[in-house]
Formats: C-alpha cells, sequence, structure tokens
C-alpha cells in the first residue's frame, strides 16, 4: 500500500522527534518548550546585573572611569541634589495626571465600543483606535509638533481670528497632552474585555429599578468594570512613569522625566555609576507601586489563568 | 446604545474628543508632508509630491529603511517560534514555580525600556557585539517578547483541550498532535502576534537608540535625530511611510483574524 508523501514526512519527523526527546523527557517537555524564552529573558537579566554592578561604583574623576572599590555613593548623590527629587516629583505628577486623564478618557470610548449596535460604527471605532496604535511615538510626538508648533495648526488658527499667538510646546502640558495621546489605545484595549463582560441585562435592571444612567455607572458599570480599570490604570502609570520620547519631544528639555536625567547621565555627564543607580531607583519605585495596587485592588485583567 | 438622550449626548461627546486626539496628528502629518514650500506652516503652500521625490534620492533614508525592515524581520522571526512555545508551555502545561516563571517572562515589559536598552547596550558592549545589527533585532524580540506570548496565550485558553486529547485518542503522535491540531487552533494568536512585533519592532526607538551608531541607525532613531534640529517637510513624508504601514498592518489584523477578537470578554 502506498501512503501519500506528507504521511512518510510526518512519520519520518515524529521518529526523529522520538530519538531527541525520547519518552522518558516527557515530563520535561514545559521546560523545553520554554528553554529558549527563558535563555532571551536572560539576556535582558545579565544586562541588568551589570547595570546594579556599576551603580554601586563611584566615577572617579580624575580618570573619567568608575573606581574599583564597591560604595553607595551614587545612590547617595540622587538623594543629596535636590535636582532628583524634582524630576521624580515631575515625574510622578505626570504618571498620575494621565493615567487619570486616559482612563476617563478610554472608558467612554470602551462602552461605546462594546455597545454599540451599529457594525460599521465599531469597525471605524476600532480602526481609528489601531491606527495610532500601530504608529510609533516619535511619528506621532512629530503630529503634534506640526500641530502645536509655533507656525502650527493651533496657532494659525489663533492668527487668522486675530488672537495673540502662545507659546504651545515645550511646556509641560505639552507633555502630558502627547502622553495621554500616546497612552489612549493601551488603555482603550484594557478596558474592553471588563466591559464586554457586563451583561447589558445588567444595567436594564438597574435602570427598570428606576436609576438614572449615571447612577447605573456609578453603582453597576465601573464596580464591575474595577480589573479593567486596575489593569488600564497599572499599564499606563508604568508606561507614562519610564517614558523618555515625549517628554524629551514635546517638552524640549524643559520637563524631563526620570528617564532623561538616566540619559543624560549615561551620555552627557558620562557618570554610567549615576545613571545606572537611578535606573535602579526607577525600577524599585515603578516595581514597588505596583506591586501595592495589586496588593490593595487584585491584579485585576492583568492576572495571567494558566492549567488547573 | 441604548438610554437617554443625555447619556448617548456625554458619551459620544467624548468618544469625539478621544477620535479628534487620536486621529488629528495622523491627519495633520498627511496633510503637510504634500506641501511645496520650505517649510511647514499652515494652511501648507500650494500641493506636491516633491518631499516624497527628495526622500527617495537620500542615500540615507533608504539604506535606515532598508536596516529598519531587516531589524524588524529578525525580531519577528526569533519571536514567532520562540514565544508560541513557551505561551503554549505556560498555558497548557503543570510546570513548577509557575507564578515565579509568569513573573520572569514579564520582566521585559515590567522592567523600563531606557533601563532595558541601557543594559543591553552594556551586556553587548562587554562581549563585542555592539555596533552589529543582529543584536538589535534580537534585543527588539526580547523587550517586545511579553506581547508574543500574551497573544498565542489568549489563543491557547481558548481552545478547548480536549480537541488534542481525541487527536491522541485517534492515535495521533505527540508531534503529529502539535502540527495538525494545537497549531492551527492556535494560529489567530500567532498571527495577530507577529504582525505586532513587527510592527513594534518597525516603530522602536529607544532601545534602538543605545544599541545603534551612525552606521547602523534605523529608521525611528534617525527621525528622532532630525526632529531635534530643523522639521523640515521631507519628515512628514516619512511619517506617511509609517502611516500606511500601520495602515497594512490594521487592514490584514483585519482580515487574517478580525479586529472583533479584541472586544472578547474576560
Amino acid at each position: 500500500m502506498k501512503y501519500p508523501l506528507s504521511w512518510r514526512l510526518l512519520d519520518g519527523l515524529e521518529a526523529a522527534a522520538a530519538v531527541l526527546w525520547p519518552a522518558r523527557l516527557r515530563r520535561l517537555t514545559a521546560w523545553g518548550l520554554l528553554a529558549p524564552a527563558l535563555v532571551l529573558v536572560g539576556v535582558l537579566v545579565i544586562g541588568l546585573g551589570y547595570m546594579l554592578e556599576y551603580s554601586l561604583h563611584e566615577l572617579d574623576l580624575a580618570t573619567y572611569r568608575l573606581t574599583e572599590a564597591y560604595s553607595l555613593t551614587n545612590y547617595q548623590t540622587i538623594l543629596d541634589r535636590p535636582v532628583y527629587a524634582r524630576v521624580l516629583g515631575r515625574t510622578l505628577l505626570g504618571a498620575v495626571l494621565v493615567t487619570a486623564i486616559a482612563v476617563a478618557l478610554a472608558f467612554p470610548y470602551a462602552y461605546a465600543l462594546v455597545r454599540t449596535r451599529s457594525a460599521a460604527l465599531r469597525k471605524a471605532l476600532l480602526v481609528a483606535l489601531f491606527l495610532p496604535f500601530f504608529i510609533g511615538q516619535v511619528v506621532r510626538a512629530y503630529g503634534w509638533l506640526i500641530v502645536l508648533g509655533r507656525e502650527g495648526l493651533v496657532n494659525s488658527a489663533l492668527a487668522g481670528m486675530g488672537l495673540p499667538t502662545v507659546d504651545l510646546l515645550f511646556t509641560y502640558p505639552a507633555v502630558i497632552f502627547g502622553l495621554v495621546q500616546y497612552m489612549l489605545p493601551f488603555a482603550i484595549l484594557l478596558l474592553v474585555p471588563a466591559l464586554a463582560a457586563i451583561p447589558e441585562d445588567m444595567e436594564l435592571a438597574s435602570e427598570s429599578l428606576g436609576a438614572r444612567w449615571i447612577s447605573t455607572f456609578r453603582h453597576v458599570v465601573i464596580p464591575m468594570a474595577k480589573p479593567g480599570l486596575i489593569g488600564a490604570s497599572v499599564v499606563v502609570f508604568t508606561l507614562t512613569l519610564t517614558d523618555f520620547a515625549m517628554p524629551e519631544i514635546l517638552g524640549g528639555g524643559t520637563s524631563d522625566f526620570i528617564a532623561s536625567a538616566i540619559y543624560d547621565s549615561f551620555f552627557q555627564i558620562s557618570n554610567p555609576g549615576l545613571g545606572a543607580a537611578l535606573s535602579m531607583v526607577l525600577v524599585t519605585l515603578g516595581s514597588l507601586i505596583v506591586a501595592g495596587v495589586f496588593l490593595v485592588a487584585g491584579t485585576g485583567t492583568l492576572g495571567v489563568r494558566g492549567a488547573k | 446604545m441604548r438610554g437617554s438622550l443625555g447619556k448617548r449626548l456625554v458619551i459620544w461627546g467624548l468618544v469625539w474628543v478621544s477620535l479628534v486626539t487620536l486621529s488629528l496628528p495622523t491627519l495633520i502629518v498627511i496633510g503637510a508632508s504634500f506641501t511645496a514650500g520650505e517649510i511647514i506652516r499652515f494652511p501648507p503652500e500650494g500641493f506636491s509630491l516633491r518631499w516624497y521625490g527628495e526622500l527617495w534620492q537620500l542615500d540615507s533614508f533608504r539604506a535606515a529603511l532598508a536596516r529598519t525592515f531587516q531589524v524588524s524581520l529578525i525580531c519577528t522571526a526569533v519571536s514567532l517560534p520562540v514565544g508560541t512555545l513557551a505561551a503554549i508551555a505556560t498555558v497548557r502545561y503543570r510546570i513548577r514555580f509557575r507564578n515565579a516563571v509568569q513573573v520572569y517572562l514579564l520582566l521585559p515589559f515590567t522592567i523600563p525600556l531606557v533601563v532595558s536598552g541601557l543594559s543591553m547596550m552594556i551586556l553587548f558592549g562587554e562581549i563585542r557585539i555592539l555596533g552589529q545589527l543582529w543584536p538589535v533585532g534580537v534585543a527588539l524580540c526580547i523587550i517586545n517578547l511579553p506581547f508574543m506570548i500574551w497573544s498565542v496565550a489568549a489563543s491557547v485558553n481558548a481552545i478547548d483541550p480536549e480537541i488534542e486529547n481525541a487527536a491522541m485518542n485517534c492515535g495521533a503522535p505527540p508531534l503529529q498532535t502539535f502540527l495538525t491540531v494545537t497549531l492551527p487552533a492556535v494560529m489567530p494568536g500567532v498571527i495577530t502576534g507577529g504582525l505586532l512585533m513587527f510592527i513594534l519592532a518597525f516603530n522602536e526607538f529607544l532601545v534602538s537608540l543605545f544599541l545603534t551608531d551612525s552606521r547602523t541607525v534605523t529608521l525611528p532613531v534617525q527621525i528622532y535625530n532630525s526632529i531635534r534640529s530643523v522639521i523640515t517637510p521631507d519628515l512628514a513624508a516619512v511619517s506617511v511611510l509609517y502611516i500606511a504601514i500601520a495602515l497594512i498592518a490594521v487592514v490584514l489584523l483585519d482580515r487574517l483574524v478580525g479586529l472583533e477578537i479584541f472586544l472578547r470578554s474576560k
């Protein structure tokens, strides 16, 4: 009897697999599948090890190299210089503002996306959401430069109405605005699954019991969407906390975030030890805040389900 | 959407604010790229394709574009098998230290990009591979790997484990079960993840900024460097290229898996 070629090929592969990965290794299959990913992430972990090591060495100003001896001088420097406290405060405030505005705007968008009856409208909302999501930060920041610039769209419109022009670019609000625009798709995409899980009957029940729509939102929809709100807030907050491009491009040096301070330590003042210490502070701060939120409010939609 | 007029006014009003915020930079960039003038101003001076022509004449642009494609392809090619296998392993198999493994695999997402980029810059410098192009592709794969794993894991979660048992019951050996049952079932996740990895790598700028030099600079880094000097309309033409690629990706995603897949509840 003649078998098709594809069968024989598959049998060959199967035999090869049985030799390479015999049945007694079956218990380790999961680790075999995970191995490449573990190795790749390992590259990052080794790099972080170097970073930690760098942060424990002071810069020798005579040779401009890191000294051999271990010390906590770099961390002391961060505490001593008020400029780092200011940058940290600006970054945290920015992250809080961007999270609040982005989630507040994302909520109605996600709600409309889930509840609209019109398939065409839903598609349009989805495309308007994914198109900017697939365009990188630099290109989007460039768009805002054209909109907010001295001869940009807003100022031209103001001049056209006979009003004085304003300096919008290179200000803190410009950075916040750019970041909100960047984070909005993330927030919407993380809110949608939580809102989709709320049966519309729930809202109907609330309204048939006499609740106005605002009360229904406050007491039914928002509490039920909590996992999504947590997920969206955590992701937007951490991404904003560590952002580099928007504060650099739209802030123009006036509103540096921590990432800019790290960059400057490495490339402007050539003190990798200090930059590494700032990096460790940023990693620790971000992790602590996320862990705190998870402890208080649960992991929301970010929790990963696994085999039971 | 049902409900009172007031509710619809408030919701759709806020949706419009979001729509304008999301779309304005894109639309403005497209408009600005067709100007005939030397600088970008409003209203634009005339209509022309001259900036697209000048862009195409620029060797540095063409080289950077080719490098960006190369880096994105390396990133996608590495992450497809690695991410797919890891996602299947974490969802389908009982593994010891599951939580630790998951936290570890999420590290690229939880570690700030600026820190990841500098860490790998230091490491690649130590092992003397800094200045080559392939490590950039691998680095972009590492930092975006959680997105690949997420996409596939969502698909793995959605399939019924009984169909794999059924295949084995019918006598299919493990590899055949994997190739003919498991893999086709998780394909939507693999496609979404692959597209996402390509797009993220094609747009990635911060990690690339640390890992490239003037000979290996990729397009997003080059745009960033140009933005900081003078804003000329040729940058708008480059940006339109990015918008076009994003549009292609959205259409592909819609055709292959459907954008509505993201509206599933969890």
